[in-house]
């Protein structure tokens, strides 16, 4: 039988009926978790403000007296994380980009394709994700270094364009639910694979891709062994380069490198607070024809 | 989909570059100044020989070096110096996968023991044909005492010092004054050290301790050295092979029993926040609520801008001997390097007299005249960190390149055992140590 | 290995053209993983593989010392003490990242809740910061006694443990600090979640099910291909759980908190020991290797693909 897409709205209901005492209770646990997950936050807050001798008074200690604002202005001047920032934004945007290309072709390919040897080849992807990082390290630091790619990008971007085996499995995990009918009818119309990918499945996969681009976002703001490796001049370093110099062997920034996370965190809480509306509002945006 | 993503980025990257560009478009600070403008790519390469320098220092730790590079290039013109710095944490994993890989920097910093080590496999030139040159001769008798010793091994020298700390003990004079107690001086002992203590720790009305006599490093093993010198024992032979008959000598049984009865038998010391590295997490002495401290010069700046903290710095007590450690980084040439001549300049204008007189500012420099100089030496406190490089014991790694491998997990055991069981036997631990020690030794000598 | 239901037999009958053309299309796609897996995965791989058969310090040459190092392991006390730190914490986080990371989700879910996009970025927000600044904020949290937990403790009376410094209680305090990170795996959840279909529930409505019934006949089984996921990735991860304590305690006290990929840390890049720390990591890669396996062998009881259904 031949569906619509239109005819499946992917909004699921919460699952509760709000009405009365329910609609409380589901606002007080809605917002008692929220509260928990911020207290930490608050404290980086308020330990940003304080001067460092105040950092682990007895008993501790919320509101900083006299806060020192300066914290913010010397953290972030003190080293250029304007420079670090655009490097990192850079190399973030070019793995944003390689992983949403590469692994959506890929990953389909392992969800819809029969062929000798799938199964297998997935077992080895996942396999490759079981190696302890350290042992991996020296080798591929000296591949990196036969080609000539120390000290350039292309290390931590070039390997996202062959896609990446966490968000090959996401992406094939939400391509196994989606309802073969669609592809089928597209088939039908004479719409080759590629064509297929980039109009049924990338759309219909919407909160998927989403998850891909915030966690990429995330993990490569973040990431901080390879950009260590491989970004040996002060100028092509990263953010997460950048806040580990407030910590040394016996004494560590930590007003600074309280200051300098937080504000450093602000792009990837901006990039999901607008991304999540791609997992709610998802495929009314595209509108796809079946 | 296709279309919005790359938007929503372009729109978030938008919103940085304009919130970051604004910041620190004003003055910025000096590191902020040097590193951009020392910026390599912006300058003709040229015939210039280019000379990689790798450090652990980070933060405002650099900016002492890019003073040095900038000092150096100014004179040098036919050498480009570009600093890799690491902060601390992952140095050695960098640099170990830099020299696996044939790919290290010409210069690099280590610390003092992992010299041995470094040294034995190979990794460093010697030094001692540069030192005499005709060309670029090395006075080593501007130095300091001792701060030469650690960059030695087998008795060559492969590195030269960039800064080191030695041991001392911080007091607070507002605790002192308040309580009526005399400052620590010169001569004294362990004894006095703990009659002072005593004096300094209050407990409330409920036997709640209010304010401790001293804070100490916790399980921290190369800050323990110090009670291990002065009660008089080594922790392994001068061979280098034996650590049984060594590491659970009466004298080491003594040292780990003092340290475990602050804790616990006098609760003269608050007990550790965290049992990381030394003791770290601890903060009595920086609230003021402890009256001493068991640490190197690394905090003081800190301490001296802390408005609880009236600083005073005392010498080492004595045990059954008068004796100090040192703590120590310096700079050598890799055995890699392809322009050792070029590296050699460059080394000992940073750690000769020059760069000594820039280091001055951030660390204690390794120059006498410019201790002397720049009065350090006869500083009410710095004057106390310099006299305490006439007390060093030597540490135990520079008998054997597998200390911290073999001895130093074992001994880092008994410290935690002591400090968190109050009822731990002590001559036990150290004989199962000292033996777990030799094993691991036989281990890998096998 | 296999995942997917094996009726795709009938399928076949379309003929063997069309099956070669459907394994060309296949390997054409997946080619730059191949590409990849060729040029950045396989050497380094094996490369370690090869170390694991070496003394090595990374300074000098390495040496063959043939199987030494595995067997090496089975003497080694702080081997088989890092492995059981690392099992008994796995067995502590993955069952709590699932359950935990699902209530999230279905939290998160909240869509008719005025301010709920606020809510869901503050759940995610501690997934974004970058790991050292992570584990420091948990470090003063708990601080026995300059720390918020126990002086939030203190005011009820209770004298709070001393977490990261008793041996007793620092694997604890590292899962509970592992806990606040559940925005992650709630968002997968979450993406799981607004994938399924509404006329299924709308269906199931007219059937006369109950919110209870709704989630365990459409919600949980629609949700098994993510939980799968998340199962699997877990254990990949748990095992390799590493930054927590290289930051927080370095694996003590009395290496209490010596997890497996800490340890192997220490032997590479502390005590010049890269051929042993190599043994170890082949060592893990199979222990894994054997878990995941189970796990996508037993999919086939319990994961459901509707994509599968024809």
């Amino acid at each position: 039988m031949r569906r619509r897409a239109s005819d499946v709205t992917r909004n699921a209901p919460a699952g509760l009926h709000r009405t009365g005492w329910r609609r409380w209770l589901v606002l007080a646990v809605l917002w008692g978790v929220a509260i928990l997950f911020l207290i930490p936050f608050l404290w980086m807050l308020s330990s940003s403000l304080k001067p460092n001798y105040q950092m682990f008074e007895i008993p501790p200690r919320w509101i900083p007296n006299p806060p020192r604002w300066e914290n913010y202005t010397e953290a972030l001047t003190i080293l250029p994380f304007d420079l670090y920032v655009r490097n990192t934004a850079l190399i973030t945007l070019l793995t944003i980009i390689g992983h949403l290309t590469s692994c959506t072709l890929i990953a389909y390919a392992f969800a819809r394709l029969r062929a000798p040897g799938r199964d297998t080849l997935f077992v080895v992807m996942l396999a490759t994700m079981m190696l302890p990082y350290p042992v991996t390290m020296t080798p591929l630091y000296a591949l990196f270094n036969r080609l000539g790619w120390i000290n350039t990008i292309l290390p931590l971007t070039a390997p996202a364009f062959l896609g990446s085996p966490f968000y090959i499995f996401l992406m094939r995990q939400f391509f196994l639910t989606i309802p073969r009918d669609f592809e089928d009818a597209a088939r039908i119309d004479g719409a080759n694979t590629l064509q297929i990918i980039a109009r049924i499945m990338a759309p219909m996969a919407l909160p998927a891709l989403a998850t891909v681009t915030i966690f990429t976002f995330q993990a490569t703001w973040n990431d901080f062994l390879a950009p260590l490796i491989y970004l040996q001049k002060p100028e092509l370093y990263t953010v997460t380069l950048g806040l580990q110099f407030f910590r040394s062997t016996y004494t560590t920034n930590w007003a600074y490198l309280m200051a300098a996370s937080l504000v450093t965190t602000l792009p990837v809480i901006a990039v999901f607070f607008v991304a999540q509306r791609y997992f709610i509002e998802g495929i009314t945006l595209t509108g796809v024809k079946g | 989909m296709k279309k919005t993503t790359p938007l929503l980025l372009l729109l978030v990257f938008g919103l940085l570059a304009a919130m970051f560009g604004g910041c620190t478009a004003q003055e910025g600070s000096l590191v902020a100044t040097v590193v951009v403008t020392a910026t390599p790519t912006a300058r003709p390469e040229g015939a210039k020989t280019v000379l990689r320098v790798g450090t652990g220092d980070s933060g405002e730790g650099l900016t002492p070096h890019f003073k040095i590079i900038e000092m150096f290039e100014a004179a040098n013109p036919d050498i480009q110096v570009q600093l890799e710095p690491v902060g601390s944490g992952d140095y050695y994993a960098r640099i170990l996968t830099q020299i696996a890989a044939g790919d290290p920097p010409d210069l690099l910093q280590i610390g003092d023991d992992a010299v041995p080590m470094f040294v034995d496999k190979g990794a460093f030139l010697p030094l001692d044909d540069f030192i005499a040159s005709e060309q670029y001769p090395l006075d080593t008798s501007i130095y300091l005492p001792g701060v030469m010793e650690p960059g030695k091994w087998n008795g060559a020298q492969y590195l030269l010092p960039k800064d080191f700390s030695p041991l001392a003990i911080y007091y607070n004079k507002k605790l002192f004054d308040a309580a009526g107690v005399p400052y620590p001086q010169e001569g004294w002992t362990w004894d006095d050290l703990l009659a002072t203590a005593q004096q300094l720790t209050l407990t409330d009305a409920s036997g709640n301790v209010t304010q401790w006599g001293i804070q100490l490093p916790g399980p921290w093993t190369t800050g323990f050295e110090y009670w291990v010198a002065a009660a008089g024992g080594s922790l392994v032979s001068e061979d280098g092979a034996n650590f049984v008959g060594y590491m659970d000598s009466p004298e080491v049984q003594r040292a780990v029993q003092f340290y475990a009865d602050l804790y616990h038998k006098y609760k003269v010391a608050p007990p550790p926040a965290d049992m990381n590295a030394f003791g770290g997490g601890n903060s009595e002495f920086d609230s003021g609520k402890a009256a001493m401290r068991l640490f190197g010069r690394w905090p003081q700046a800190g301490m001296k801008q802390n408005p609880n903290i009236d600083l005073g710095v005392a010498p080492l007590p004595a045990g059954a001997k008068r004796a100090g450690v040192l703590f120590w980084g310096g700079f050598g040439i890799s055995s890699l390097s392809e322009n050792p001549e070029a590296a050699w300049r460059f080394l000992r204008f940073y750690t000769g007299a020059e760069g000594a007189e820039v280091w001055k500012d951030w660390a204690l420099p390794t120059v006498k005249s410019v201790a002397d100089s720049s009065g350090l030496s006869n500083d009410p406190i710095e004057g106390v960190w310099l006299n305490e490089l006439n007390h060093l014991a030597p540490r135990a790694y520079v008998f054997t390149p597998y200390w911290g491998q073999t001895a130093d997990p074992a001994l880092r055991r008994v410290l935690e055992s002591v400090i968190l069981d109050p009822n731990a036997n002590v001559a036990e631990l150290v004989a199962t140590a000292a033996q777990e020690a030799q094993a691991a030794l036989a281990d890998i000598q096998q | 290995m296999t995942d997917t239901p094996s009726s795709q037999r009938v399928v076949r009958s379309r003929g063997s053209r069309l099956a070669r053309r459907e394994a060309l299309t296949f390997y054409l796609l997946i080619s730059p993983w191949l590409l990849g897996l060729l040029l950045f995965v396989l050497g380094p791989i094996i490369a370690s593989l090869g170390f694991s058969l070496t003394r090595w310090d990374m300074l000098s040459p390495p040496e063959p010392v043939g199987l030494r190092n595995y067997a090496r392991m089975i003497e080694d006390r702080l081997f088989w003490q890092s492995l059981s730190v690392t099992v008994r914490y796995t067995l502590m986080y993955v069952p709590s990242e699932l359950i935990g990371g699902l209530l999230l989700a279905l939290l998160m879910n909240q869509v008719s809740v005025r301010g709920i996009r606020a809510i869901r970025t503050i759940y995610y927000m501690p997934s974004v910061l970058s790991g050292v600044a992570f584990v420091v904020v948990w470090m003063w949290l708990f601080h026995p006694e300059a720390g918020l937990i126990n002086a939030t403790l203190a005011t009820v009376g209770i004298r709070g443990p001393r977490w990261l410094a008793d041996p007793n209680t620092a694997l604890t305090a590292l899962w509970l600090m592992s806990l606040w990170g559940l925005g992650r795996t709630a968002v997968i959840y979450l993406a799981g979640l607004r994938s399924i279909p509404r006329e299924l529930y709308e269906a199931a409505a007219m059937d006369g099910a109950g919110a209870g019934q709704a989630f365990r006949h459409v919600t949980l089984p629609m949700l098994t291909p993510t939980i799968f996921f998340n199962l699997v990735l877990s254990i990949i991860a748990t095992f390799q759980t590493f930054t927590s304590a290289f930051v927080a305690t370095n694996g003590g006290p009395l290496d209490s908190t010596l997890f497996f990929v800490l340890y192997l840390y220490r032997k590479a890049f502390q005590d010049f020991q890269m051929g042993y720390a190599s043994a170890l990591a082949w060592v893990l890669f199979l222990i894994i290797l054997g878990l995941t396996l189970l796990v996508v062998r037993s999919g086939q009881w319990w994961v459901y693909y509707e994509g599968e259904q024809q």
